[in-house]
């Protein structure tokens, strides 16, 4: 045993010793020790607008000003070099000229709100959309972004949002984890594991990847060799053996714990796949989601599958749509060819996602469920080298929307300057943004705190504002 | 202002100054009053309250709700740190404010001085304290210690605990291993002793010191490259722990290993240390953006610096790079001083083989290596002439065409580039001129793209234009452009180049000027229309075309016929690198450098001197080996302790000091001080051993006592600070995976070398590793040897709180969850492993199934099985098989958790 959590500053409850001793305590009823099978947690700490979140990461950098942030004034110095202090050094240092969006734009919706012609399903859900126009990262690189966007910190180990979501809601269902995880079936997001990684964080808290349909659960099923009925057995019997060892160990808390986890373990056995088996959704849902397109077949049953998570009571679930880096390129970091890289992964996205925003407002879902679709950073308005078709790295200002309770729908908050390099008003960092979400879910970002080598560690370092303005 | 009587008549009732005055004083003047005014704020004088600091008045006298005193206080904002006000606290200053905020007259108030951090007093070796009645045998000191408080409470140890648990607990502690079944018949001194000196041992406890500094073989991040040479490094430390390397010894070499024996290769690994954390090379190789590289620089030197202190000394000395330490006295200067340590190490691979083996695989390459040298020459014979001249005809169409991207570059003292028409010379020299009799500067001067790096380079005079510094560059093939800075890493000033020229020569005697800062206008290199391969191949004679492709051919197969021999040993450590002059970053930011700082060590640490001596322009070895035996000095007053209470945490499951790698104000306070310091102090005196430390430990009460319930103690100290009883500990991921290996009989012992991978980075391209079911002797090893990388795909290990390496890991957690369950059930390790146990079995106990089921007892628990057990074995084996038992046992809590 290892004790995880020593922190002077705060007087431990009960509860918490025994969630973070593990061993070494007992002589208590056995009533409590269900709880000892629930991990502590932090919250809420106050009355949650939305019990479960639903984050999509499109790693690589979504143009903002290709899909939501429209800048009529790129059209007019298309081809012109930027100037003065607006002088911008790429990361790739391959520096080119101011270069107009390629698509289409229209208002939409009674919020009137400008979308490109690149994603024209969602330009259908504006109306429920709030958008943070003037995000700002800290790095324009694609590691320290990623980290930064998933964890709060632009180094690797940090605790992921999900993670901090968890460790501070708990599940509300407790044959399921707390907190999935949908990679894109094309890979692992860059960074991997560490997008969604529990940190220091109790490895209750750590993101639970679910995989295909039969097999969601790594190590979910028996392996070949062990019948249902031998599993069933196995259960008993060890059941047997651990009550026996627990009366010799005078009835230790966390033997008993364990006991109950196996206990959990038999049960998540037959309810995880009960969530990914999607025989009984209907044809109108299937065909909502694009399920029956190549294209948007496997994003479109993470996004259907994320809906059933929710409904559920899983806490939180990250979604990647993309993949990591090489070749070819499976996300959103177009270099070469804008038009191109974009269109192909919009075909992905646009659908199963206005298809998820229309799905969880048909069922009452969105009143209690955060919607988060955010990016590592954008793109700069300028092409990537002299007559080139791509962009280079934006951390400086791009787009990312929520949809859910507790904000203004239909709504546009902080905006970039006219070409949409810098955040101009209003600027968003991650550290506000992060805590707002934290606050749309009843958790104090100052508070959800957990000690460190040091330091009480939270999501938003010791930064961090909620963003009022956005609040309905 | 308001009257004085006024204000007064206020003193008492509600909205008085009193409470709020108590308040301010102990909640806000920590940081904001004194010393420290965080965010320009002071509340220790009315006058500079209301005024408030950076984010705008602080007090609306007569309204709290347009107050942001009140308002952050209420949102929870404030205090940061530390709790929030409660509703009656809030009331009060409320109250306060809407009262007017009366003030007692001119009273400044009083800021709480920093509270003496207990661990830097000097320990003292106290005497054991005296228990009522003298005991026989007489105790231990340690004993004596702890059974002082534990009276104080009512309260002593638990029964000692049986010989099989003993024997048991000894084997796990010390070598992460289960005894085998004949181990038990072993007496406890012996065992003790046979086990300190076995190489499992430092198997085990070299794994604990891995955590601690964050050891990982791949850097992390967007590429995270493999870092196949680390292993030394972790050899070095089993190694280190089996010989029972004094301490002291242990830090110098880890941080300064490389310099104390130049040419010894395991003193080159121990300095694996310092590099074993993340590295982004993506920030520190590609990003053109010069502020984002440079500050991905001070983040490499913030891990080292991090991790030596957190390690060697339990401070958290990071919190100073963008402030003073909040809690610690550790100012920001003390910071900069220390990555001003460390600005001689980098990232990479060293090559430490030795002369004879250089010679060795010299001779047996050199006919290849020969073979290659010659196809690239004839390539280049090719393409070269094709390049120079593509080259310059893009320059000059790019010189005549539209001007859109040609601009003015200003000489700058971080970074400039001049490009110019391709030249080709054999000499070039770089003259510095009209420095206004300073002397000039220059820490980077590259030729391109020939990739000819000189620097860094101080002008040994002062450069006038009668007097200019010249010099000189080795020359060879075509250049186009200079990139050159001042000082790369800050920008300062300080001999910033401003006039300068850039001259070839085809004799080394008479010279012509290539660029220079008078026509330091000229396109951006980066601008250039990019000469692409393809660009070159289209440019050649088909004839040409044909041979290039035969002698690429040719290329190929030379190549691969070098790395047929492995190469001469390399590993990866510190890397020397050029140093940069050391400042303090206002804010922690490359873009505001403040007064210079000279390499040293912490001020708070009165019994050692914290200034090194060493000038600005001081060596690296210098610089490494002044603070590794600051550290490793026995005046020293945390670097003992620190050490003991790391190892008393990993017997007991408890530190003395509960936060191990933090004695800070924010860490723990230590249960029993008198006692870790009589642990430092002796330990200090007997050698710095830590063999010694063990065997204290193992041969007290307090370790021998079993694991038995007491509903007292328990209610009087449920955390088990006072060690009433010996906590169960959960096995950790290594160990559980060890044992189960142990257990079935398959356990590799293979110690040393090359890591075993059980994740695999990707086929070119891709920067996942890929988790691997593969199976086998290779991977059978103990997983200390496992090449441990960081965000890989998910492995059962990492179901078992076993922490991804990219930060330090003093303390793991232990967590309980279903998917741990899952894992164990239903991986298919553990089914393997039980087979193959099953299969052992039945080999050597074909009599009968109770026999078998005795064996199993006997080699997983080293212990009989009872009756009730016998019989529910019996009734699952009627219908389900060995394994299948077996599994389960590997499953049952008497299987995880160590007694």
């Amino acid at each position: 045993m290892c004790p995880s959590y020593a922190n002077p500053a705060n007087k431990q409850t009960r509860r918490d010793l025994l969630w973070n001793l593990g061993g070494g305590l007992a002589g208590i009823g056995l009533a409590q020790l269900m709880q000892a099978a629930t991990p502590r947690t932090s919250g809420p700490h106050f009355e949650a607008k939305a019990k479960s979140i639903i984050l999509i990461f499109l790693p690589g950098g979504i143009s903002a000003i290709d899909t939501f942030d429209y800048k009529p004034e790129l059209e007019k110095h298309h081809g012109k070099e930027t100037q003065g202090a607006n002088t911008i050094t790429p990361f790739f240092g391959r520096r080119g000229s101011l270069m107009k969006s390629p698509w289409t734009w229209k208002r939409h919706g009674q919020s009137g709100k400008w979308v490109s012609s690149m994603l024209s399903h969602l330009a259908g859900s504006v109306d429920d959309l709030t958008f943070f126009h003037s995000m700002v990262a800290r790095s324009n690189a694609h590691g320290p972004a990623l980290f930064q966007m998933s964890t709060g910190f632009i180094f690797q180990g940090f605790p992921s949002i999900g993670s901090w979501i968890s460790y501070g809601l708990g599940s509300e269902n407790s044959n399921l984890p707390s907190f999935v995880v949908l990679p894109d079936r094309r890979g692992l997001p860059p960074c991997g594991v560490a997008n969604w990684g529990n940190g220091f964080l109790p490895a209750a808290h750590q993101g639970v990847i679910f995989g295909d349909q039969k097999n969601p659960i790594a190590d979910l099923h028996p392996p070949s060799g062990i019948t249902p009925a031998a599993q069933a057995a196995s259960y008993d019997l060890l059941s047997s053996l651990n009550h026996g060892h627990l009366q010799r160990n005078d009835e230790d808390d966390a033997l008993a714990a364990r006991i109950r986890s196996y206990e959990l373990a038999a049960r998540m056995q037959v309810s995880a796949p009960g969530v990914t088996d999607i025989s009984g959704e209907p044809e109108s849902i299937k065909d909502m989601y694009g399920l029956n397109s190549p294209v948007t077949r496997d994003f479109g049953y993470n996004c259907l599958l994320a809906r059933r998570l929710v409904e559920r009571g899983v806490r939180a679930v990250h979604m990647y749509n993309g993949g990591h880096f090489g070749a070819p390129r499976v996300n959103w970091d177009a270099h070469e060819d804008l038009i191109a890289n974009h269109n192909k992964n919009a075909a992905i996205l646009d659908q199963p996602v206005a298809a998820l925003l229309r799905d969880l407002k048909q069922r009452g879902l969105l009143d209690e469920t955060l919607v988060v679709l955010t990016t590592e950073f954008g793109r700069l308005p300028i092409s990537e080298g002299l007559g080139e078709g791509g962009r280079d790295h934006n951390p400086e200002g791009f787009t990312a929307f929520m949809a859910g309770p507790g904000l203004k729908k239909g709504f546009s908050y902080g905006a970039t300057d006219e070409f949409g390099y810098k955040a101009a008003e209003n600027p968003v960092t991650l550290y506000d943004f992060h805590a707002t979400l934290l606050h749309l879910l009843g958790l104090d970002h100052a508070r959800l705190s957990w000690y460190h080598n040091g330091l009480q560690r939270r999501l938003t370092d010791v930064h961090g504002h909620v963003i009022r303005g956005v609040l309905a | 202002m308001f009257a004085g009587l006024a204000v007064w008549a206020h003193a008492q009732g509600a909205g008085s100054f009193a409470p709020v005055k108590a308040l301010l004083e102990s909640r806000c003047a920590k940081c904001h009053g004194g010393e420290n005014t965080l965010s320009g704020f002071d509340v220790t004088t009315r006058a500079s309250l209301l005024k408030g600091g950076t984010h705008g008045p602080a007090v609306t006298p007569g309204s709290p709700s347009t107050s942001r005193l009140f308002e952050w206080v209420s949102s929870g904002k404030m205090p940061q740190g530390g709790p929030r006000l409660d509703q009656s606290e809030l009331k009060t200053i409320e109250a306060w404010i809407a009262a007017g905020a009366p003030w007692d007259n001119t009273a400044r108030l009083s800021t709480p001085a920093r509270r003496e951090v207990w661990a830097f007093r000097t320990p003292v070796k106290p005497e054991p304290p005296r228990g009522p009645g003298a005991p026989h045998p007489p105790l231990h000191p340690i004993d004596a210690f702890l059974l002082a408080k534990l009276q104080q409470k009512g309260l002593g140890f638990a029964p000692e605990a049986d010989h099989r648990t003993l024997i048991r607990r000894l084997h796990f502690d010390l070598t992460g291993l289960p005894p085998s079944p004949e181990a038990i018949g072993k007496d406890y001194q012996s065992t003790v002793e046979n086990l300190l000196g076995a190489p499992e041992y430092g198997e085990r406890w070299g794994r604990y010191w891995l955590d601690v500094v964050r050891f990982g073989e791949s850097d992390g991040g967007e590429h995270n490259f493999e870092r196949l040479h680390a292993w030394p490094y972790r050899d070095y430390v089993i190694e280190s722990f089996n010989n029972d390397k004094p301490y002291q010894q242990f830090i110098r070499e880890q941080i300064a290993g490389d310099l104390l024996h130049p040419g010894d290769p395991k003193m080159t690994a121990a300095t694996g240390f310092l590099v074993a954390g993340p590295w982004d090379s993506v920030s520190a190789e590609l990003n053109k953006d010069k502020n984002m590289a440079l500050t991905a620089r001070m983040d490499e030197l913030d891990d080292m610096v991090t991790t030596t202190f957190h390690t060697f000394q339990a401070l958290t000395v990071n919190c100073a790079r963008c402030h003073d330490h909040k809690f610690d006295p550790i100012p920001t200067r003390d910071y900069y001083s220390l990555t001003s340590v460390f600005g001689g190490v980098g990232f990479g691979t060293r090559k430490v083989a030795t002369a004879a083996e250089q010679a060795e695989w010299d001779g047996l390459t050199k006919p290849h290596r020969d073979k290659l040298d010659r196809v690239r020459r004839q390539l280049a014979a090719i393409e070269d002439p094709v390049r120079t001249r593509l080259l310059t005809d893009r320059y000059k169409a790019y010189a005549t065409g539209p001007r859109i991207d040609r601009r003015p570059l200003t000489v700058n003292a971080f970074w400039n580039h001049n490009t110019f028409a391709p030249v080709t010379a054999p000499y070039y020299r770089f003259v510095v001129t009209n420095q206004n009799g300073r002397k000039p500067r220059i820490d980077r001067l590259e030729l391109q793209p020939a990739g000819i790096v000189a620097g860094p380079w101080e002008g040994a005079a002062k450069a006038t234009d009668d007097e200019p510094q010249i010099m000189p560059i080795p020359g060879g093939g075509a250049v186009s452009s200079i990139e050159w800075s001042s000082d790369r890493l800050n920008g300062s000033r300080e001999g910033w180049v401003k006039v300068y020229r850039l001259e070839a020569s085809d004799d080394g005697k008479t010279w012509r000027s290539v660029a220079s800062s008078l026509d330091h206008v000229g396109p951006n290199e980066l601008d250039l229309p990019e000469l692409k391969d393809a660009d070159v191949v289209a440019a050649l004679s088909p004839e040409q075309r044909a041979e290039r492709i035969q002698l690429i051919a040719q290329r190929t197969e030379a190549d691969a016929q070098v790395k047929a021999f492995p190469e001469p040993r390399r590993i990866y450590a510190a890397l020397p690198r050029d140093m940069h002059k050391s400042f303090v970053l206002e804010r922690g930011s490359v873009a505001r450098p403040k007064e210079p700082v000279n390499p040293g060590a912490l001020t708070a640490v009165k019994q050692l001197s914290a200034a090194f001596g060493l000038p600005a322009e001081s060596k690296d070895s210098e610089r490494r080996l002044a603070l590794a035996n600051w550290i490793a000095d026995p005046l020293n007053p945390l670097t003992a302790r620190v050490i003991v209470n790391r190892v008393w945490y990993y017997h007991f499951g408890a530190g003395i000091v509960n936060t191990p790698s933090d004695f800070g104000v924010n860490g723990d306070r230590p249960s029993h001080p008198e006692l870790l310091d009589w642990l430092a102090v002796s330990f200090m005196e007997n050698g710095w051993s830590l063999k010694w430390l063990h065997r204290q430990i193992l041969s007290t009460r307090a370790y021998r006592q079993s694991s038995a319930m007491n509903a007292k103690a328990f209610a009087a100290d449920a955390g088990n600070r006072l060690l009433w009883r010996m906590p169960l500990k959960r096995m950790d991921a290594e160990m559980l995976r060890d044992s189960v290996l142990q257990a079935s009989g398959n356990l590799n012992p293979a110690r040393g070398g090359p890591s075993f991978m059980l994740q695999k980075k990707g086929d070119r391209g891709s920067y996942i590793y890929a988790a691997l079911d593969n199976d086998g002797p290779d991977v059978w090893r103990r997983a200390v040897y496992r090449f441990v990388v960081r965000g890989g795909e998910r492995i059962m290990m990492d179901s078992f709180d076993c922490p991804d390496p990219s930060v330090a890991t003093p303390q793991r957690s232990v967590s309980n969850t279903p998917i741990q369950a899952l894992t164990m059930m239903n991986n298919p390790f553990v089914l393997r492993q039980a087979g193959l146990l099953s299969r052992r079995l039945e080999r050597d106990h074909p009599a009968s199934a109770e026999s078998r089921v005795g064996a199993a007892y006997r080699v997983l628990f080293q212990r009989e099985p009872s009756a009730q057990e016998l019989s529910l074995a019996k009734g699952f084996l009627a219908s389900n098989d060995l394994t299948a038992y077996l599994r389960v046992l590997l499953n049952s809590n008497e299987f995880m958790y160590v007694p």
